[in-house]
């Protein structure tokens, strides 16, 4: 095959792959507008209805070495506007004052819980009741990772559903309200998400959102529009078909005993948030189980996301790295027999525009400017094929704002608008390559067997009054 | 540098073609983005006007009885919607009178004819809105409209369908929402219990009887629970009957244990503490604490040793209930246990019951 052949070919694959994804994209944008109008026209109807009917939730809360934001988290929780729920915290083996914070603000005393252990965790150490609030409770177990924490905090629920999230996320008060109305409307429903938002920039005080306002961190920023194409255009899609093969880490609720049956989180997972998921697809498919994972497109939480290069990169690796043995472990429900729309449409999109993206990106990238570099591709098609990718790029950007004006306007101001609009251009020169970077190499990592690095993620918490 | 041939040509045509498409239709997204925030912000403010005008006239034309008709302000039929929405929170929060006299407004308005253009909406929210009021008008021309909307998909809408179906005749209603009821899961059940409460349950009962006695025995469980809260004693009934027929089918029996409410009847249901379903154990440990009498601790200690945590739960928090907290009995009763899961148990409930 001679050169300009092989050029040939690489460009019509990249233009290809660019476009396809970005029709894909289009389209979950468009069933997500649709299930947005549907949905916001039902709001205020559905909170009447269903205001004085509320499904009991244990709020599952791991936490590790969270000393310094522990109290104010869990004081948060225990105002959110719900009927009727109970907090369980779960100390993951801090070596910092985790315990003693909680011991000392909620006034624990030992409980002599019959803790029964459905999911085999680390040894529980002790259960504590508080004496000030009659529904929170802590468990102190040893180190044994996010996952297995959940799954200790999962043991002790008493509740039908239970919600799992970050102990340093901020809730909306409305939030357990909203998650839990698919779960009243659809006996089906074993998992719920709800959107995640970035708090850099905003106000908190007394655990609730004061005043919303971009970051100023420019990296944070970019990571609003990225957090709302990926929220409000894939997400809602996704869901609307039962394809969504994610529910954030941040924020989920989940129906207890389907969790229990599949054996809860994987304790060795990286990305135990869209492993379960993934899980609960395939087994509940291999069982011939009705069942819906959903997710609804209100902010319900709001979440504190990297400022720096270093951290930044740490976590797209890991996030990457999570995909990738989520993906491998779960393998068989590709194409499997009665797996639906996971199985067939949305496992697919994972392995091919999630999973393999970064080597098109980068790959088609180098072979361009090389191919460029060395003469045998013409500014013309180089730069063709550099415009292609950046307008589809800010044009996912761009829906995914209108969707959220269509919505929620979670950013009140004009000028909110247009200076995310500006993200959306500017991101496509540098740091859609550099993520594309840090995923590569998780997958290289991945494949070559390397152990992950965890790191710490580096929390500035400037936005709690 | 080597030139671009045919194929080449194609391919680079195509990215530009992209590229210009995706710049155009961002710029458009961006502009349509920005006119609806415009849109929006106008429709509120329109929201708030008439909502400062509507308000104080909706309140007075609700609880004072006019002589003369007021004089009303002028309203653009677009504005309609926005005094519907406030016309029907109203209607939620009066009885009687102010009912009548707030229909008579409605008429005057024309929000009955809004109310039945908005019909054909297919926006969820404005058909729920035309619903409302139809129903707080308590029109029966508009029965067949509403009754078609019984069968809607969307659980909200044939929900609200249904409630302006018991306002405008609840009697007539009843059989299309019986049916409705055995087939949809996803109906608000408990807001359906109050809507029939509210309708009256002497409306109700009969249907709801004989619509669980014909029932296939999996499509009962589920409306037990709710049966209860619209009429306990009729449910009572229905769980006797059902227990008597269908002894052997575990999800059912769960399910009625719970809503049987005669002590007289507990003799006849201690042999279901060997079934073999924990869902019937438990929920039979919880009938027992909730009817029974001394004579069931011996059972309820058996079923401290149950090897399903749930059932050791229920059964302790039953024993506590029949036996008290005194110290003594306790003591006694701890005496009586030998296996470690019941000890445990009777700590873990008497340790709640302290710190409750």
């Amino acid at each position: 095959m001679s050169l300009h052949a092989v050029l040939e070919s690489v460009q019509w694959l990249f233009l290809a792959y660019f476009v396809l994804l970005d029709l894909i994209y289009l389209a979950l944008s468009g069933v997500a507008l649709f299930g947005l109008r549907r949905y916001m026209g039902g709001v205020s109807a559905a909170e009447r209805v269903y205001s004085h009917l509320q499904m009991p939730v244990s709020l599952v809360v791991p936490a590790y070495n969270e000393g310094a934001t522990i109290a104010t988290s869990i004081r948060a929780l225990l105002q959110l506007r719900y009927q009727h729920f109970e907090v369980i915290v779960v100390n993951d083996g801090s070596k910092d004052e985790t315990l003693a914070v909680l011991q000392k603000e909620f006034e624990l005393h030992p409980f002599p819980e019959a803790y029964r252990v459905q999911i085999r965790t680390q040894p529980v150490r002790g259960i504590y009741r508080s004496l000030k609030h009659p529904n929170l409770r802590v468990i102190d177990k040893e180190n044994g990772g996010k996952a297995d924490t959940i799954n200790a905090g999962i043991n002790a629920a008493r509740y039908p559903l239970f919600y799992a999230g970050d102990a340093d996320s901020v809730l909306e008060p409305h939030s357990l309200a909203r998650v839990v109305r698919p779960f009243l409307e659809d006996p089906y429903m074993v998992a719920c998400g709800g959107t995640v938002r970035i708090i850099n920039g905003c106000t908190v005080r007394g655990g609730v959102i004061e005043q919303v306002r971009l970051p100023r961190n420019p990296l944070a920023l970019v990571q609003v529009v990225e957090y709302l194409r990926a929220f409000l255009g894939g997400r809602i899609g996704w869901s609307a078909i039962n394809g969504m093969l994610i529910v954030s880490g941040a924020f989920g609720v989940f129906h207890r005993e389907t969790v229990v049956a599949v054996d809860g989180f994987r304790a060795e997972a990286i990305g135990e948030d869209m492993e379960l998921i993934v899980r609960l697809h395939r087994k509940l498919s291999e069982q011939g189980r009705r069942y819906r994972i959903a997710f609804i497109p209100d902010p319900v939480c709001w979440t504190e996301v990297p400022e720096d290069l270093g951290t930044l990169g740490r976590q797209r690796r890991r996030w990457h790295r999570g995909l990738a043995e989520s993906l491998w472990s779960n393998r068989s429900l590709c194409f499997a027999k009665h797996s639906g729309t996971a199985g067939w449409l949305a496992f697919p999109y994972f392995v091919l525009f999630e999973l393999l993206s970064p080597v098109i990106e980068i790959g088609g990238l180098l072979f361009m400017g090389l191919a460029f570099a060395l003469g045998i591709m013409s500014s013309t098609s180089f730069l063709a094929f550099l415009a292609a990718a950046f307008a589809l790029g800010v044009m996912l950007s761009t829906t995914a704002l209108l969707l959220e004006e269509l919505s929620f306007h979670t950013y009140p101001k004009a000028r909110h608008l247009s200076v995310l609009f500006a993200v959306a251009v500017v991101e496509n020169f540098g740091y859609r390559q550099i993520t594309s970077f840090w995923r590569l190499q998780a997958l290289i990592g991945w494949l070559a067997g390397r152990r992950i690095e965890w790191g710490v993620m580096k929390r500035k918490a400037d936005w709690q009054q | 540098m080597v030139g671009v041939h045919t194929g080449p040509v194609l391919i680079v045509t195509l990215a530009w073609r992209s590229a210009e498409f995706a710049a155009a239709s961002s710029v458009l997204l961006l502009l349509v983005a920005l006119a609806i925030r415009q849109y929006l912000r106008h429709e509120e403010r329109v929201r708030i006007r008439i909502v400062k005008i509507w308000r104080p006239l909706l309140t007075r034309a609700a609880i004072e009885e006019q002589e003369e008709p007021p004089t009303l302000p002028r309203l653009l039929a677009r504005h309609r919607p926005f005094l519907m929405d406030e016309w029907n929170a109203l209607q939620d929060a009066v009885r009687g009178g102010p009912v009548e006299r707030l229909n008579a407004l409605a008429l005057r308005l024309g929000l009955d004819v809004e109310a039945r253009k908005l019909m054909n909406s297919r926006h969820v929210g404005r058909l729920i809105l035309a619903i409302r009021a139809l129903g707080h008008l308590r029109d029966p021309g508009a029965w067949s409209v509403l009754e078609g909307q019984l069968a809607a998909p969307n659980a909200l809408v044939s929900f609200y369908a249904a409630a302006a179906l018991v306002q405008i005749d609840a009697q007539r209603a009843m059989p299309g929402i019986m049916s409705q009821l055995a087939e949809r899961e996803s109906w608000p059940g408990e807001a359906m219990a109050r809507l029939i409460v509210d309708a009256g349950t002497q409306v109700a009962s009969e249907p709801i009887r004989a619509m669980m006695l014909s029932l296939p025995p999996t499509k009962v469980p589920p409306l037990l629970p709710w049966l209860a809260r619209v009429d306990s004693i009729v449910a009572n009934e229905v769980a006797v009957e059902l227990l008597r027929r269908h002894g052997d089918d575990a999800h059912l029996v769960a399910a009625a244990l719970l809503v049987v409410l005669e002590p007289q009847e507990l003799p006849g249901l201690l042999h279901f503490a060997t079934s073999a379903d924990a869902d019937v154990r438990k929920n039979l440990a919880q009938t027992l604490g909730r009817l029974g009498g001394p004579a069931e601790t011996g059972l309820l200690i058996e079923l401290m040793c149950d090897r399903i945590w749930w059932v050791r739960y229920h059964a302790g928090q039953s024993l506590l209930k029949l036996l008290g907290t005194d110290r003594l009995t306790l003591e006694a009763l701890r005496a009586q246990l030998t296996d470690p899961y019941a000890l445990d148990m009777l700590e873990h409930v008497r340790a709640e019951r302290a710190t409750a």
